[in-house]
C-alpha cells in the first residue's frame, strides 16, 4: 500500500504531499540508522553539554534495525512516511499480543491495535532541530502516523480503538494532541503511561471534532 | 482502502498541537555513556561474515573476480568487506550474497553490519564460526562442516 498524504513544510507553513507507505523493509531501517541515528545522537550531547538532560529524547538508543526479524510476521504491521525521498517517520503496529486489549473500563477486554513503536526523524521534532542549531522540516508526521494506526484498527474491525504505551516524554502529544485517554500506570512495562483510544475519541481525532 | 483526512484546516490545527511535542513510542531510556560502550563492542560478527564469503567462495572454487560475478556484485564491494571491518556494503550487495547462499537476508544484512543482533547468541554463534574457519587453501571437512552448520543455524533461527 502507498498513499499520498500531506504534511506540513515548515519552510513555508503549507501542506506538502508525502507518501505514507506499508512496505516496510530492512532498507528502511538502515536508513533510520544511518540518517536518523547519527543526528539524534549528535543532538543529545548538545543537550547534555547545555544542561538540558531532561530534555534527551528517550528514544535516542532506539535501533529499528533489530526489528528486522519482525517483518515477517503477520502480526506486526509497520507503516512509514516518506516525503523529499527521505523517511519522515516510522512505526510498527500489532493486531495480535498481549498487549491488544482494551484496558478502559467501558470497553475492557475488546481488541485493540497497539501501537509498538512510533519515531519521527529527529529534523522533524522542534528541540532536537533547535539543539542542532537548525529548525523543525516538517511538521504533523506524527498525526498523520496515529491516524494510519486508527484506520487500521477500524479496517481490523477494532472501531479505532488503539493502545500505546508512551514514553514520559511524549505523554502531552497523546494526550493533548491526540485526544487519547490516559488510563494508569502498566508496571508491567517499566511504568509507562498507558493510553487507549475509545471508537468515538478515534471518530474525534480522525475528524478534528475535538 | 485507508481514507485519509485531506481537510488542509486539520492537518493544520494538528500541525500547530503537535509543533512543540515529542513524538515516538517504544522503548526505555539508556545513559549516553552505556549507547557509547555498546557501539565500542568487539565484533565478531564482521570476522564471521567475511570467513562465510570466504568458504563459501573456496566451496564453489571461484576465485574472488568470477565470485562477483557468479552473486553479480561489485569486485571492490567484496574486497571492501573482505578488507575493512568498518566497511559497510550497500543493501543489493548484501541482499545479492543472501540470495546465492541461500540464507535469509536479514541475517546476512547483521552479518554485514547494516542491523543488528538483538540477541546474544547470534554474536555467540558468529564467534564460534569465526575461530573454527581458518583461512587456509582448500575447505578442511572441519571447515566444511562448520560452513554447513553455520548455515543451517542462520537458515534456521
Amino acid at each position: 500500500m502507498k498513499t499520498p498524504v500531506h504534511i506540513i513544510d515548515n519552510r513555508t507553513g503549507q501542506p506538502v504531499e508525502a507518501e505514507l507507505f506499508d512496505e516496510v523493509t530492512v532498507e528502511h531501517f538502515i536508513e533510520t540508522q544511518q540518517e536518523w541515528r547519527p543526528l539524534v545522537l549528535k543532538a543529545a550531547r548538545q543537550l547534555v553539554a547545555h544542561g538540558s538532560r531532561e530534555l534527551i529524547p528517550q528514544h535516542f538508543h532506539w535501533d529499528w534495525t533489530t526489528k528486522a526479524p519482525e517483518l515477517s510476521a503477520l502480526a506486526n504491521n509497520f507503516y512509514g512516511i516518506r516525503c523529499e525521498n527521505k523517511l519522515q517517520g516510522l512505526m510498527k503496529l500489532q493486531t495480535v499480543g498481549p498487549f491488544c486489549r482494551c484496558r478502559l473500563p467501558e470497553q475492557a477486554d475488546k481488541a485493540l491495535v497497539y501501537v509498538d513503536y512510533v519515531e519521527v526523524a529527529p529534523w522533524n521534532l522542534k528541540t532536537l532541530a533547535a539543539a542542532l542549531g537548525e529548525k523543525p522540516v516538517y511538521n504533523a508526521v506524527g498525526s498523520r502516523l496515529v491516524e494510519a494506526a486508527v484506520l487500521k484498527s477500524k479496517e481490523e474491525d477494532c472501531k479505532g480503538r488503539v493502545g500505546l504505551h508512551s514514553l514520559p516524554i511524549t505523554e502531552l502529544f497523546y494526550r493533548k494532541v491526540c485526544g487519547m485517554t490516559p488510563v494508569g500506570r502498566d508496571s508491567a512495562k517499566q511504568n509507562l503511561l498507558w493510553l487507549e483510544y475509545t471508537p468515538e475519541q478515534a471518530e474525534n481525532f480522525l475528524s478534528g471534532a475535538r | 482502502m485507508m481514507r485519509f483526512n485531506t481537510d488542509p484546516e486539520w492537518l493544520k490545527k494538528q500541525a500547530a498541537l503537535e509543533d512543540n511535542c515529542f513524538v515516538s513510542v517504544g522503548g526505555l531510556v539508556l545513559a549516553v555513556e552505556d549507547l557509547e560502550q555498546q557501539a565500542q563492542r568487539v565484533n565478531a560478527v564482521h570476522t564471521a561474515f567475511v570467513n562465510l564469503l570466504n568458504l563459501t567462495r573456496r566451496e564453489y572454487k571461484l576465485t574472488w573476480e568470477q565470485f562477483s560475478q557468479k552473486v553479480d556484485v561489485d569486485l571492490a564491494e567484496l574486497m571492501g568487506i573482505e578488507s575493512d571491518e568498518n566497511y559497510k556494503p550497500t543493501p543489493r550487495t548484501v541482499t545479492k550474497i543472501a540470495q546465492f547462499i541461500n540464507v535469509p537476508a536479514e541475517k546476512v544484512f547483521i552479518l554485514s553490519g547494516l542491523a543488528r543482533a538483538r540477541d546474544i547468541q547470534f554474536e555467540e554463534a558468529a564467534l564460534r564460526f569465526a575461530a573454527r574457519s581458518q583461512p587456509v587453501k582448500e575447505l578442511t571437512s572441519e571447515e566444511h562442516e562448520a560452513l554447513k552448520e553455520y548455515v543451517k543455524f542462520l537458515c534456521e533461527r
